[in-house]
């Protein structure tokens, strides 16, 4: 009993002690993008570089990468670790997300043993590189993304390696944050410490027994999950859009294996890494696939490594989603969130009553610099959320963190943007009529239009999910895709030849950058949705009139459904959905790693798609899959391959629900 | 005219109505507890007024801590509200900083909080001002008109006002204000710089809806009780416990609704400063625990700290507030089993029903209270006051039954509930960390003050937890609330968005500023009856380092005539609260704050010493302390005389609170009624 008592204790005082840090750096910090942002997070590894304990406001993105880096700190030192030497990190070749996460791992000695880490990331908001905030979508190699640290000796024993850090923050701008960045994570690495000693001091060796026995009972919470599913393979792929530089988009495909007690990902067959941001190192994929499968089959368990024991991730080095020397990385959020809708789509499949629609995609990096009118330069830096997905008996929220992010800010204070930068926020608001449409709606999107009051002005985004939408699920429709523009008087202008990939745009004095981010895709069939639920979004002013009759079936009269002109609608739109049967390709139909369809002109006709167009076929369960059309001659059927039966579940014969797949629902007044 | 001597201090809780009634001739204080009455609070308070039997017309004051606007918020039974708010900006609320303010990770299915305006009583209007105060669009051209017509057909009873940067510039905020006010007739309206001038348009917004949202049912409520107080011919003034831990007239807080959500807990805090200043304590934290949940408070030179950025549920309340942390952790929790397997104690509560397993009111899973019992702390072989009867035989089982999903390895019932209350004291020691290690401060400084109904039974135990030497129990730990309500000073908050860094702006700005405050101040004070001999005022700032977000509070003397004490004190300040100081970088000033007291006359309190040499030893029980059974004398508190010294293990009981003190403790009875308890450590 005692054990069990102790070990719950145990627990708590570890979370108490990552929540007792993040109030810590949250507080002290010089960085909107930390205090404001919330963009870092902390936790504990284990003297082996396992992880330990993790607050819920932590993000997984940057934390589930942690365990690599400290491994790789551990091996490359070894017993060369000592009392008051500090690490720092950010290199994504080796366990790091992308350069302007900066980790700092504080080694915690009981009795003179190496007993633990203190780990602290932060979102540096520059790491040198070229254009200001380090982030573009038209970088080449990872030098112009700003400098990399290798596992990096920057304390021995008390003793700071001034040169190097002068180095460091020589090559940085804004140096005085940079600096308070800094400072802020030794402070948090020393508060840390003071806490773990009192633990130690209270539970002695039993707090690192304690640590072994919560990992073990984590491990075993999920793999018993994992049990109660059926073994099988589950098949699922998604697309990067585009790289930035080159036009073809990439593809992750992934075969999650259910065995036993165990989940095996492999991602064979994705696409090669390339000369654009769009890749990331080799700790993304397994901590994509821990935090969806936690997400989908263990939500309630406190994280640790064991969480993720029982995975196992199969990608090969060289892809995008393992990158070696020197793709860029810049855009790793982008990809970790691509594979999170790749697996979300396999394990859909897996754990049918979690199924849910997909998200915003990357992290929408939204970056506007330029000088003030007293002359400095500014780096304002936001990342707005989009809506979430919606699932069984839930819709989905509007413009918020997801499931799978940590509870951090998305949008800046207006008033705090307009008192330290030459901006003016013209509008924040939810942006209407973006949803995935369903029996449950996904979330809106927001629209913020921000406006340039200095001389000069650049603007750089690095977004995904601009032209292929979040797909809703169990029929449901995909929500809008980003979009982000420049409005110039009254015009509005694409930014960049590549949507979502702005590399140092020039703004003028009264451009407008227009932000719009992605609504959540819908689950179930629109026409099931109660027309009351449909009502109230109208009454709100979600939705139009226009909307409601032709994307529900719902028709309004005033403030009341008209209940029969409704049934009479949904009758008319679902006599006017088209279903086809699918039959048997003899060849993989692709073009580069673009899966195809072959659609028969008329088919393509009442879809109003032409050659090259994305459609999705959809049988109801799960997320659809999507192609672009390669268009065919004559007969009646859908033409798909192989592969493209097995990720669907069809078998030749079977008849699918097919539409375009559009980055933008259709509006109606 | 006939002497008025009575003050009155109510404090409704959740499932009590507490009252403590002082003569001020005699000292002496009455107390009553009835169940409080959901839904009609007001009748609780009669209640128990009648319970009390005292004339009503010698009644000269009445203080009222309610839970009324909690109450409202969470079971979302607030007014229908109406937001006029800045072109562009009517989804404000909505998205916030799209901080979730709720769980969310790995949870699928979860569901942010609506709003509480819904959006299409969102109207934008054209106006705008820019970040630095210049108005780039006066409101003069709006006609409110059919806005106000639209909120009177949609059957809106309060209206909210909220403009971008209204905190540098107020005026198009105003004149809204102003033409909104003639238009709505009794409907309340109020404005987001009127509630809380400070930066940041999300928090400012929602701290003024949920003020507006609030105004109907805050008001109603107190006019009711008012008017029903008048016809029981009660003609003293009845006023209300702020949230900042003053008392606020009817008239203030009609005005100020969101400034009443501590109006409950915040007694305590006050009830302790006064038990400490009689205790010649200076620095305590109050632990103040129910049956449902556990409050802490950090008082620093007798003031309790204020907090003021807050939240309730899942929005921003930015007002001053007592920093009062709730943790979900009373005598009522429930110990279950998680799904790795450990075990884990609340937030879950049985409630009052049916109460905990030992209750015999039908609730079988073990509680706090039952773990208490299985340990011997709790009497079996007598009744409560109010006539219970705990049966061990169900709490035993309750545990058994616990143990039986634990699996192996759980150990007897007694070894289970001894771990229960190990996690239980665990959490609520983490709460206490919160609000003293998280702020910079050392809770072994402190003494621990325990009271509420299972306060004194715990304090000792956390008080261990965390190597704190000394813990102090005050007589009637179970109405400690409402004797802080009857001793609390009336309260004015003032905060004025001013300053810059220090070597930018002038000293002689700052004494201005404040004198304009300190002159309003003075004005409100002489306007809710207080002569300037009965004034007191304390200013603070808010300082950072220039680039920094968050502040921290320093006191401030307003006469000063060099910024170098101010900037010093930060430094130290940071220093203490963050682990670190930046002794180089130049510090800026965000806010001036200043709170004015109007002083009441504290009355003296003597609490009714026994003759000693009465035998206090009531009975000798076992009761399980560290890892075994103890031989325990079980006191009764009122036969212990004040200068009498004992030594711990001592259980001591009185009405409303049972005191468990573990071996190692001295138990001084101190002249001032409470029991003043130390023990060292060896660390």
């Amino acid at each position: 009993m005692k054990d069990l008592v102790q070990l719950e204790l145990i627990r708590e005082s570890l979370i108490a002690v990552v929540n007792e840090m993040r109030a810590n750096i949250i507080h002290s910090s010089y960085a909107p993008i930390i205090y404001e942002g919330h963009d870092f997070s902390c936790a504990l590894m284990s003297a082996d570089g396992r992880q330990v304990a993790q607050g819920l406001a932590d993000h997984p993105i940057h934390i589930f990468a942690v365990p690599y880096s400290t491994q790789q700190v551990v091996a490359r030192f070894k017993d060369d670790i000592n009392e008051g030497d500090l690490f720092l990190h950010n290199d994504p070749y080796t366990g790091g997300t992308h350069l302007n996460d900066v980790l700092m791992l504080q080694p915690i000695f009981f009795n003179g043993k190496l007993g633990m880490f203190a780990a602290m990331r932060c979102h540096w908001n520059d790491v040198g590189g070229m254009t200001p905030g380090s982030l573009s979508g038209r970088v080449n190699e990872i030098i112009q993304e700003g400098i990399r640290i290798e596992p990096t000796k920057i304390c021995d024993r008390g003793v700071v390696n001034e040169p190097f850090m002068n180095l460091l923050f020589n090559n940085m701008r804004a140096r005085s944050e940079r600096l308070g960045d800094y400072n802020a994570m030794v402070g948090t690495g020393r508060k840390a410490e003071e806490h773990l000693q009192r633990l130690f001091k209270r539970f002695g060796d039993g707090l690192l027994g304690g640590i072994e026995e919560l990992i073990s009972r984590s491990e075993r919470q999920l793999r018993a999950k994992i049990s109660e599913r059926p073994d099988g393979d589950y098949l699922a792929e998604g697309y990067i859009e585009s790289d930035g530089t080159n036009p073809d988009p990439l593809v992750v495909k992934l075969k999650l294996t259910v065995k036993g007690d165990e989940i095996i990902a492999d991602f064979s067959g994705t696409s090669a890494q390339t000369n654009g941001p769009t890749n990331c190192g080799p700790a993304m994929a397994l901590n994509a696939v821990g935090t969806i499968v936690k997400s989908f089959l263990d939500p309630k368990t406190p994280i640790n490594q064991g969480s993720f024991n029982p995975i196992t991730v199969i990608s090969e080095p060289g892809t995008f989603i393992n990158a070696r020397n020197d793709a860029p990385c810049g855009g790793m959020a982008e990809c970790k969130f691509l594979i999170d809708s790749v697996v979300a789509s396999a394990m859909g499949k897996v754990a049918p009553e979690m199924t849910v629609g997909d998200l915003k995609g990357g992290a929408n990096h939204i970056i506007i610099s330029g000088s003030d009118p007293r002359g400095s330069n500014y780096i304002h830096y936001e990342w707005p959320a989009g809506g979430t997905g919606a699932s069984d008996g839930t819709d989905g929220s509007n413009a918020v963190r997801s499931y799978n992010e940590g509870d951090f800010n998305s949008i800046q204070s207006v008033e705090m943007v307009e008192a330290q930068f030459p901006l003016r926020i013209e509008r924040c608001e939810i942006r209407q009529s973006a949803c995935g449409d369903g029996e449950f709606r996904g979330g809106f999107g927001l629209r913020r239009d921000v406006k340039i009051l200095g001389e000069t002005g650049a603007l750089s985004v690095l977004s995904e999910k601009n032209v292929i939408p979040p797909y809703g699920v169990e029929g449901g429709s995909n929500g809008a895709a980003n979009s982000f523009t420049v409005i110039r008087d009254g015009e509005i202008i694409q930014p960049s030849p590549v949507p979502g990939k702005v590399s140092g745009f020039p703004l003028k004095t009264g451009d407008i950058v227009r932000e719009e981010t992605a609504g959540g895709g819908g689950y179930g069939d629109p026409f099931r949705r109660a027309p009351d639920l449909v009502r109230a979004d109208v009454a709100e002013g979600y939705l139009t009139v226009g909307e409601a009759a032709h994307r529900y079936g719902v028709i309004i009269n005033g403030d009341n459904v008209d209940t029969a002109a409704t049934d009479a609608k949904r009758a008319e739109l679902d006599k006017a959905r088209i279903s086809v049967a699918v039959e048997l390709s003899n060849e993989e139909m692709t073009d580069g790693p673009r899966r195809q369809f072959l659609v028969p002109k008329s088919l393509a006709g009442s879809l109003d798609v032409g050659n090259g167009d994305l459609i999705e076929i959809f049988t109801g369960r799960g997320s659809p899959l999507r192609a672009w059309v390669r268009l065919g001659e004559g007969g009646e059927n859908i033409v798909v391959s192989a592969t493209s039966l097995d990720i669907l579940g069809v078998a030749p014969g079977d008849r699918v629900g097919v539409r375009a797949a559009r980055p933008h629902p259709e509006t109606y007044a | 005219m006939q002497e008025q001597k009575y003050i009155v201090g109510i404090d409704v809780g959740g499932t009590f109505t507490d009252l403590l009634c002082l003569n001020t001739e005699t000292q002496e204080l009455l107390s009553e507890k009835v169940p409080s009455i959901p839904g009609s609070q007001w009748k609780g308070v009669l209640g128990a007024l009648e319970q009390l039997g005292i004339d009503y017309s010698e009644i000269r004051a009445f203080v009222h801590g309610t839970t009324i606007a909690t109450n409202a918020l969470l079971e979302r039974k607030g007014a229908k509200t109406g937001l006029v708010t800045t072109d562009g900006f009517r989804d404000t609320l909505e998205i916030g900083r799209t901080r979730r303010l709720i769980g969310g990770l790995f949870d699928i299915k979860f569901v942010r909080p609506k709003p509480l305006v819904n959006r299409d009583l969102r109207i934008e209007v054209d106006e705008r001002v820019a970040a630095d105060g210049t108005v780039l669009q006066s409101v003069d051209h709006v006609d409110f008109a059919p806005i106000v017509q639209k909120f009177k057909d949609s059957g809106v009873e309060a209206i909210a006002v909220a403009f971008m940067n209204a905190y540098r510039n107020s005026e198009n905020e105003a004149k809204a204000l102003e033409k909104i006010q003639a238009l709505a007739g009794d409907v309340p309206v109020c404005a987001s710089t009127t509630v809380v001038p400070e930066k940041g348009e999300f928090e400012r917004f929602s701290t003024c809806v949920l003020n507006a949202y609030l105004t109907p049912v805050v008001t109603t409520y107190l006019e009711t009780l008012a008017a029903e107080l008048e016809g029981q011919g009660i003609a003293a003034p009845v006023s209300v416990m702020g949230s900042n831990g003053g008392v606020m007239t009817l008239d203030q807080a009609a005005k100020f609704a969101a400034g009443t959500f501590l109006s409950g807990p915040v007694g305590g805090a006050g009830g302790a400063v006064r038990i400490c200043e009689m205790a010649g304590v200076d620095d305590c934290i109050t632990f103040d625990m129910g049956g449902t949940s556990t409050d802490v408070a950090l008082i620093h030179q007798l003031t309790p700290r204020i907090s003021h950025s807050n939240q309730i549920d899942a929005y921003p309340l930015q007002v001053p507030q007592l920093d009062i942390h709730t943790i979900g952790a009373g005598g009522g929790s429930i110990a279950w089993v998680q799904p790795d397997g450990t075990l884990e104690v609340g937030p879950q509560s049985a409630g009052a029903m049916p109460g905990p397993a030992c209750y015999q009111r039908g609730g079988t899973e073990p509680t706090i209270s039952d773990a208490n019992l299985m340990l011997g702390r709790l009497p079996t072989n007598r009744t409560l006051a109010g006539g219970l009867q705990l049966s061990k035989e169900l709490s035993e089982k309750a545990f058994l039954g616990l143990a039986e999903k634990l699996g192996e390895g759980s150990g007897t019932p007694v070894q289970l509930a001894d771990g229960v209350l190990r996690i239980a004291v665990s959490k609520m020691a983490g709460a206490v960390r919160e609000v003293s290690v998280h702020r910079g401060f050392d809770p072994r400084d402190f003494a621990l003050l325990g009271f509420g109904g299972a306060g004194p039974m715990h304090v000792f135990l956390v008080a261990e937890e965390l190597s704190i030497p000394q813990v102090i129990v005050p007589r009637f730990p179970g109405h400690l609330s409402a004797l802080g309500q009857l001793l609390a000073d009336l309260r004015h908050d003032f905060v004025v968005a001013w300053g810059g860094p220090l070597n930018e702006i002038e000293i002689a700005d700052l004494r201005a500023k404040a004198g304009d405050m300190q002159a309003e101040a003075t004005a409100r004070l002489i306007d809710d009856g207080f002569d300037e001999n009965r004034h007191a005022h304390t200013f603070t700032v808010d300082m950072r380092y220039v680039g920094q977000s968050f502040t921290l509070s320093i006191p401030c003397d307003p006469q000063t005539t060099s910024w170098e004490d101010l900037r010093e004190a930060f430094h130290d300040r940071h220093e203490q609260t963050f682990g670190r100081a930046d002794r180089h970088s130049e510090v800026e000033l965000v806010n001036i704050r200043l709170f004015s007291l109007g002083l009441i006359d504290k009355p003296a309190l003597k609490f009714v010493s026994p003759e000693g040499g009465a035998d206090p030893v009531i009975e000798r029980r076992q009761v399980w302390f560290g890892d075994d059974w103890t031989d325990c004398p079980i006191m009764d508190r009122t036969k212990m005389a004040a200068g009498e010294t004992f030594q711990g293990p001592m259980i001591i009981e009185e009405a409303g609170g049972t005191s468990v003190i573990p071996p190692g403790w001295t138990i001084n009875v101190h002249e001032s009624g409470s029991l003043d308890c130390r023990r060292s450590y060896d660390d």
